[in-house]
């Protein structure tokens, strides 16, 4: 099959799925809508391994394959195409998102089994589905912003999916908000790019890049990324505009495994690392990348330790997670972020919709309070949420350790990685462990302290299957980008498969002069950090349980701000929203009601006094309106023969 | 009467007559406020016309104006009577024929 | 030459009592007298109708103009009880000046265009004209009939169709309501 036809099947099947799915809007039968979802995004992630397939055919250095299929926008300069390009980069995300998409897909079908509205559902996971493979195959920027702003748009109509519940509504409202707040810079730094180098085009505009970097901060480059990493920001919820994701999580708990996990929230990360051939010209965004990661990363950890919803607890670890991307990104580890990127998409999702089996099992109960030794009652559930568990604290050789380390080692590391970045790293990495490892305890082991009326019980086979596969992959996929100090004392000589295969089209790392002692120095602080932490939640909630109350009272204020997410959410109110609406109403009092109204009264007014006015000449008189057609004559007359 | 040499008398003279007439019709329309006397001011002004188009066939030399003046006059007696009938009705009702009593049509 | 001033003086004179009879019937107070200078100007037409080989006409002119339309007139006018009616003329001062100028200035159009066309058809066409019908005073009426027949007859049927329609329209206008034996 050519990579052509793959290409529109690929593309084409979520579109088909949203369109059937969308005319049946109001249909009830979840199942059969359900399947139908899930054969299109299957469908699509066939097609995603026959292109990856293909592409792993070509030699080396010339593994593209680029279609067009028509000329979208062609202005003076400027030509846009519709036109898609598979490389390595967008083939990891491809398998990503079509693949965990078909796991969650099924997953939903049991999820929202007794929902009013599964055809809209799942018209809108299609619609997400097509949005982010437009996002990250397109070749142009033009064309990803337009799935870009997709998936903010999919993301608004799945977040406030029960939008009869306010609160939920507007939590869909603060996500789509927030998003455009930073689209604004991403179109800023379109702006700017199209500016200096005269296209949109990736491939254009890598090729048109100057040999030097920029120093400063007023260079159009630096600008430019400057203004592309607010865009990033918004969507992938770094701070300042991290805001939105935790109130996401009032959509459906699969939706939150889909984008607000393993897909949408990469999207930024995705973007940065297509670019990065840009991105390293600018070293001064690259610092406030790096820092701008760090500091998310340990923030969210924090308010992670102190939440009491499952689903908010698993937020925040997203935020903090990605915060450990951008880290990555930051200092130049551009295949480490993409390699986090992946197995935190497997091993989030699986968290996610792990939730999604207790939650169902709980009645739609989410307080872990309320919960307790559910591992008895929900065995399948618990064996892969302890896979996911055990991934994202970095228990050695599970997915999670081999990537987070690598971020750690680079930042480290590299030229442009810092020892105090890496110190906030390695606390993010122990509050991670700490707070998983809280959540594990409080959910699934120990006394029950679920209340007498809800019988938990196991998820229905639809439900577990797909977390089986993500415990799989979670468990195993590390194994694809095994560092080099590593493979040289295990077994058989393990490449690292990763690495090489980005190794064409991202900006290479150089570690010189750094000794493989240090490397395995800083492993062994952060595994044993992690296992630390680990132990102590442990004894915190299970062992001696007065602890934590303790640990409260004699951290009082403290603990208030934190829980209380550093009353963030408070400050944005008080000093942007509330100002920004009374300025509009103040406008609309003093300009719109006085000056705009008034001009429109003042013109019906004067309409209908003239109209009044030219009224008087039908005076019903038959004589006059003789004379005035005799008058109309003359006049007729006079021009005709003067004229 | 035929064969009429006229030297002095050109189809101008005729036109000129009729278009005096006419005009006086039109004073009498603009004038009168009794609606029988607007209506024969009326008659008035179609026979200016009927002069005109005898005049026109006479000095072409065909006899199209005669056929014309025959509509005319057919129209001109329809139209007559018609207006009379309506001018005995508004009579009736009103015992009024003066039109200054008249004017709801206004506005 | 006699016959030259003959049929020209025959002209003005009839031109002339025209004039006056048209005036008198624009300003007569008494509307019975309009009515009569009224046919005494059908008349003074039908005469120029004859001077213009249009014999016909003439008599069509004066059967039915002023033998049918004005005794209509005259009918209707005994209808109505007109004593107060005399000076019903229109007043105020600026709508009067306005009517005289335009009408005065509508007769010096006409009247110049007329002058100033430049072809004065003085002498009348041959009246061997190839044109429509030649015309000698017996043939007048049969080539009238010949044409209306023939090229005008659309317009003869419709105005056939208009004249029934006018006589209904005029009783179904004036009819009383409920019909003959209904009260009034």
């Amino acid at each position: 099959m050519s990579h052509q036809l793959l290409l529109s099947l690929l593309l084409l099947a979520p579109v088909l799925g949203f369109f059937i799915n969308g005319f049946n809007f109001s249909s009830t039968k979840a199942i059969a809508v359900g399947t139908l979802g899930t054969l299109c995004s299957f469908i699509s992630f066939i097609c995603s391994l026959g292109l990856v397939l293909k592409l792993g055919g070509l030699p080396e250095d010339q593994r593209r394959l680029t279609v067009e299929f028509f000329n979208w926008l062609q202005v003076a300069d400027l030509k846009i195409g519709f036109s898609f390009i598979v490389d390595q980069i967008s083939a990891v995300m491809i398998l990503i998102i079509t693949g965990i998409g078909t796991l969650i897909h099924l997953f939903s079908v049991g999820y929202m089994s007794h929902d009013l509205r599964p055809a809209k559902y799942f018209a809108y996971l299609n619609l997400f589905l097509f949005n982010m493979l437009l996002l990250v195959l397109s070749d142009n920027l033009l064309l990803m912003f337009v799935g870009w702003e997709g998936v903010g748009l999919c993301s608004y109509l799945l977040i406030g999916f029960w939008f009869s519940d306010p609160a939920k509504a507007s939590a869909g409202m603060k996500a789509f908000i927030t998003n455009r707040i930073g689209d604004v810079g991403f179109l800023i730094g379109m702006f700017i790019l199209f500016f200096q180098f005269g296209t949109l085009n990736f491939v254009e505009i890598l090729s048109r890049l100057p040999a030097v970097a920029e120093l400063g901060w007023t260079g159009p480059i630096t600008l430019s990324c400057l203004a592309l990493f607010i865009g990033a920001t918004g969507k992938s919820a770094q701070i300042p505009l991290y805001v939105w994701l935790p109130d996401a999580m009032a959509g459906p708990t699969p939706v939150s495994a889909l984008i607000h996990a393993a897909t949408m929230v990469t999207a930024g990360v995705y973007m940065i690392v297509r670019l990065s051939g840009l991105f390293v010209l600018a070293p001064n965004v690259m610092m406030l990348i790096a820092v701008v990661g760090a500091a998310t990363a340990l923030f969210a950890a924090l308010i992670g330790l102190t939440q009491w919803d499952i689903k908010k607890v698993l937020a925040y670890s997203t935020v903090s997670q990605l915060g450990y991307m951008f880290l990555a990104v930051g200092v130049g580890a551009f295949g480490g972020a993409m390699f986090h990127l992946m197995t935190h998409a497997f091993f989030k999702a699986l968290m996610f919709l792990g939730s999604g089996s207790v939650i169902h099992a709980m009645h739609e109960e989410q307080d872990i309070r309320k919960m307790g030794g559910l591992a008895k009652k929900l065995p399948m559930t618990h064996a892969t949420f302890l896979v996911g568990w055990l991934a994202i604290i970095g228990f050695p050789f599970l997915s999670g350790f081999f990537s987070k380390d690598e971020i750690l080692w680079s930042v480290y590391a590299s030229p442009n990685g810092h020892p105090l970045l890496w110190f906030i790293g390695v606390c993010g990495a122990g509050c991670t462990a700490f707070y998983m490892t809280r959540l594990m305890a409080l959910t699934f082991w120990g006394k029950s302290r679920v209340p007498k009326e809800i019988h938990p019980h196991e998820s229905p086979l639809v439900m577990t299957f797909p977390l089986i596969i993500l415990a799989f992959f979670a468990l195993t996929i590390g194994w694809v980008g095994v560092p080099h100090i590593l493979a040289s004392v295990l077994p058989g000589h393990i490449p690292n498969v990763f690495e090489h295969w980005l190794e064409p089209v991202v900006p290479k790392l150089s570690f010189i002069g750094k000794s493989s002692l240090l490397e395995w120095a800083l492993m062994g602080i952060s595994v044993s950090v992690a296992g630390l932490c680990a132990w102590l939640a442990f004894d915190f909630y299970i062992v001696h349980k007065e602890r934590p109350k303790s640990f409260v009272l004699k951290m009082g204020k403290l603990y208030q701000f934190v829980s209380h997410k550093f009353y963030v959410d408070e400050f944005y109110k008080q000093r942007i929203l509330d100002p920004l609406i009374e300025g509009s109403t103040a406008l609309w009092a003093y300009v719109d009601v006085n000056f705009i109204d008034r001009l429109t009264y003042f013109i019906a007014d004067f309409t209908v006094s003239a109209g009044a006015g030219l009224k008087s000449i039908q005076n019903g008189q038959t004589q006059q309106y003789a004379l005035y057609i005799l008058l109309g004559l003359v006049t007729t007359i006079t021009w005709i023969l003067v004229g | 009467m035929q064969n009429i040499e006229a030297i002095g008398i050109g189809q101008n003279h005729y036109l000129i007559l009729s278009a005096i007439i006419f005009s006086i019709g039109i004073m009498g329309v603009l004038f009168r406020k009794n609606i029988i006397m607007m209506l024969m001011s009326l008659e008035l002004m179609l026979n200016a016309i009927n002069l005109t188009f005898i005049a026109f066939g006479y000095f072409n030399g065909n006899l199209n104006g005669q056929i014309m003046v025959f509509f005319v006059m057919t129209l001109a007696a329809a139209e007559a009577a018609i207006g009379l009938a309506i001018a005995v009705m508004i009579y009736r009702k009103f015992n009024e024929v003066n039109i200054r009593y008249f004017e709801q049509m206004k506005g | 030459m006699s016959t030259f001033i003959i049929s020209n003086l025959w002209f003005y004179v009839l031109a002339l009592s025209l004039i006056f009879f048209a005036f008198k019937v624009v300003t007569s107070a008494n509307p019975i007298h309009s009515a009569l200078h009224l046919v005494l100007t059908m008349m003074g037409v039908a005469g120029l109708f004859f001077h213009l080989n249009a014999q016909f006409i003439a008599g069509v002119q004066v059967i039915v103009y002023a033998g049918a339309v004005m005794v209509l007139f005259v009918m209707v006018l005994m209808l109505f009880d007109l004593k107060h009616e005399f000076n019903a003329f229109a007043k105020g001062l600026v709508s009067g000046f306005l009517k005289l100028m335009s009408v005065a200035l509508v007769v010096g159009y006409l009247v110049g265009v007329f002058l100033e066309s430049g072809e004065s058809k003085g002498v009348k066409a041959s009246l061997t004209t190839s044109g429509d019908q030649t015309s000698t005073q017996l043939q007048v009426t049969r080539d009238l009939a010949q044409l209306l027949y023939t090229k005008y007859v659309l317009v003869f049927e419709v105005l056939g169709v208009l004249l029934l329609v006018v006589a209904i329209g005029a009783v179904a206008i004036s009819r009383i309501q409920g019909g003959t034996h209904a009260k009034h």
